[in-house]
């Protein structure tokens, strides 16, 4: 996208978390490459902890806060069935809203408990109902396995959302990183599909764009967690040549849709010092241009995915303190 | 970060945590993160709330194990682990656990206080600036018992107290307050340990004691007035018994207790009603005073006699032989004119002894 060398001054990172990825060292890896891949990929095998912690069903319950569940649904047509997790609070009895989540992982990692640590903050917190899809990943099943999964999870939750106490009418799509480019990638295809509509989507420091050429990508190139290395790596598995050429879907890449507009209500959050930043900047920024509704935030020396790695730091607090006050808005209750 | 503490101590818990604590406030110093950063710092290593306070610049910062701040809290317990911020100075910032001190523990404390020092350094300088937690307007209202019920919630939010918590007031004898938070629910004995008289000697906590009130720090070896432990809204009733209290202590003249706990008075306090300064002295009280005169052994001998379990107690306390003891009583009976030596005399002994305090004129201003 750029023609001049962007600046490679990167905005310094906030001092705790700065702090907070000195202390995690190797467990918070800045990159990833194909073959770095395939050892993170024997970690989770082996059940070994990442950087983010994945919760058990235990966890997930919250002593009595939550039922959980896990679901075999039907996958995308002529595709096997996916599997959904769905966590419903226990003291409602009506109908409630429901979180739509898709993991993160940079499509290539992570599976559905990936984020739910928060995911459920915000449930507990509002008596929300959480399904989270487990779709397929790349590079063993390229687009459009991974949003396809998603929407067929989508479709399920909507046609099936009185049998699991949630109201069909109340959809918010939710998620981080990779994941917050899925969220993103079924507001375009339930406005183009004219399937489910959505009342809101919650995109935390998406991964939006698969040129992978901002000024924040350069910027941040080595630096923080998710650089532009490992961006590449994750669009490439998932797109493989098409990659950057103009034969990108937007259900892919959201930041390529040229339509922008009838979506619902978004939130877009990312930190100042991410790769990230200058592509959810300017979805933002689109999503307004198209007459659209979003709420944005850049968080100053926030790296990628700050709050889930050290929620316990100030701007992390701020971060998810400020998802939970869009939430009450949207919601109106 | 919640994973942070549990990582550190998986790790190699010598070698490698140390490195990796070293590198969070490394930097958090780099980036000249603030205290409360530090804290937290301090908080999210350990596992544990930490908890920073320096009274003479005004700083109390505590953060909760999940990153959040949460000022309000009783006061710093003696086990807990603690460092200074100066070496030999007193403790500054603790964890809120019991002991001991895990080698990641002794390591988050040494590196949090200095780097503390340096923001204390940096960002207040070295004069002393005035907290809310010293302002005597602030302290006045909460023990001011005409004070609206908001007012003094009010100031004790402003101190740092706990409105739904417990703590006592203490009378110095220039007039000022001192407000000691406390845990909830008192344990039984915590800071006590009085002596069965009603009246207590400094106690070994001293110091722990001092870290956390409100307000400077008691000065060593003075009288103080220990009010009752009272849920905050009640301090007015805890400062109006310490006071009462205080004119229980001794000036220093004579032996006697330096600092008494109302709530140990008993029926004692009675007598501060109607006992002052300008008070008529019952005979007792005159025959003691002119046997004191004329004695200068007798007022620490009777002391003695009073608060020791025994007589033989009493004389070990003196250094006296029993025998010398039972001379000097004789002695005293003939001078006082009654015995000292059966329960009913040493009642009126006693009495005669706390009447004399309470006339002595400890005049106790009000606060402020």
């Amino acid at each position: 996208m750029t023609t001049t060398p962007p600046p490679l001054t990167p905005p310094p990172f906030d001092p705790e978390l700065a702090a907070a990825l000195a202390v995690m060292g190797e467990m918070a890896p800045t990159t990833l490459t194909p073959e770095t891949l395939a050892l993170a990929r024997a970690a989770e095998e082996a059940g070994m902890d990442g950087p983010f912690p994945l919760l058990t069903n235990e966890e997930m319950r919250r002593d009595g806060v939550f039922d959980v569940e896990e679901r075999t649904v039907p996958g995308p047509e002529g595709a096997p069935e996916i599997s959904l997790l769905i966590c419903r609070p226990t003291r409602v009895q009506e109908p409630r809203p429901v979180i739509y989540h898709t993991h993160g992982g940079g499509m290539v990692l992570g599976n559905n408990r990936l984020g739910m640590e928060f995911t459920l903050d915000c449930a507990e917190e509002f008596g929300l109902v959480v399904v989270s899809v487990e779709y397929r990943r790349a590079p063993e099943h390229p687009h459009p396995a991974p949003v396809e999964d998603c929407y067929a999870g989508l479709l399920w939750t909507a046609q099936n959302a009185k049998e699991i106490g949630a109201d069909p009418d109340r959809v918010i799509l939710a998620g981080d990183s990779a994941g917050g480019g899925l969220a993103a990638a079924l507001a375009l295809m339930a406005r183009d599909r004219r399937g489910p509509r959505p009342i809101g989507q919650l995109l935390s420091c998406p991964m939006l764009d698969d040129r992978n050429d901002t000024p924040s990508a350069h910027q941040m190139a080595g630096l923080g967690i998710w650089d532009r290395q490992a961006n590449e790596t994750g669009w490439s598995a998932l797109l493989g040549e098409a990659r950057g050429t103009a034969d990108v879907s937007p259900y892919a890449a959201p930041a390529r849709a040229e339509d922008l507009s009838g979506l619902p209500p978004a939130y877009i959050d990312c930190g100042s010092a991410e790769t990230f930043r200058d592509e959810d900047v300017a979805y933002a920024s689109r999503i307004w241009q198209a007459g659209g509704e979003a709420e944005l935030h850049v968080w100053p020396g926030g790296f990628h995915a700050f709050d889930g790695l050290a929620p316990q730091a100030a701007l992390s607090q701020d971060a998810r303190a400020a998802r939970l006050r869009w939430l009450h808005r949207l919601l109106g209750e | 970060m919640e994973e942070l503490a549990g990582r550190l101590t998986a790790l190699d818990p010598d070698a490698g945590a140390a490195v990796r604590v070293i590198a969070y406030f490394d930097r958090l110093v780099e980036g000249r993160a603030g205290l409360e950063a530090l804290v937290r710092g301090a908080a999210v290593l350990s596992g544990s709330t930490a908890r920073l306070v320096d009274h003479d610049r005004g700083v109390r910062v505590r953060v909760e194990a999940d990153g959040r701040r949460r000022d309000v809290s009783g006061p710093a317990r003696p086990e807990w682990p603690s460092a200074p911020l100066t070496p030999g100075g007193s403790p500054a910032l603790w964890l809120e656990r019991p002991g001991p001190c895990s080698v990641v523990d002794a390591m988050v404390l040494e590196r949090a206080t200095s780097a503390a020092r340096l923001v204390l350094d940096r960002t207040r300088g070295r004069a002393p600036a005035r907290a809310p937690a010293e302002d005597p307007a602030l302290l006045e209202t909460l023990l001011d018992s005409g004070a609206p019920q908001a007012a003094r919630l009010h100031a004790a939010r402003a101190l740092g107290l706990d409105p739904s918590g417990q703590a006592r007031a203490l009378a110095l004898p220039d007039g000022h307050a001192r407000v000691q938070p406390l845990p909830v629910p008192e344990s039984a004995g915590h800071a006590r340990g009085g002596r069965s008289d009603g009246v207590a000697d400094a106690r070994p906590d001293e110091v722990a004691l001092a870290a956390s009130l409100l307000g400077p720090g008691l000065p060593r070896g003075g009288r103080v007035g220990v009010g009752p432990a009272v849920p905050v809204l009640d301090l007015p009733g805890s400062w109006a018994a310490a006071r009462t209290a205080l004119r229980f202590t001794a000036d220093g003249t004579e032996p006697g207790p330096r600092t008494v706990y109302a709530d140990e008075l008993g029926t004692l306090a009675l007598l501060a009603d109607v006992v002052g300064p300008g008070t008529e002295p019952p005979a007792d009280v005159r025959a003691l005073a002119s046997a004191i005169a004329a004695t200068p052994w007798l007022p620490a001998t009777l002391y003695a006699v009073v608060t020791a379990p025994s007589l033989r107690t009493a004389a070990a306390e003196l250094n006296l032989h029993h025998s010398t003891l039972q001379d000097r009583l004789t002695h005293a009976e003939s001078l006082l004119g009654w015995s000292v030596r059966d329960p009913h005399g040493r009642l009126r002994l006693q009495l005669a002894l706390a009447v004399r305090r309470l006339m002595v004129g400890h005049t106790v201003l009000p606060p402020g």
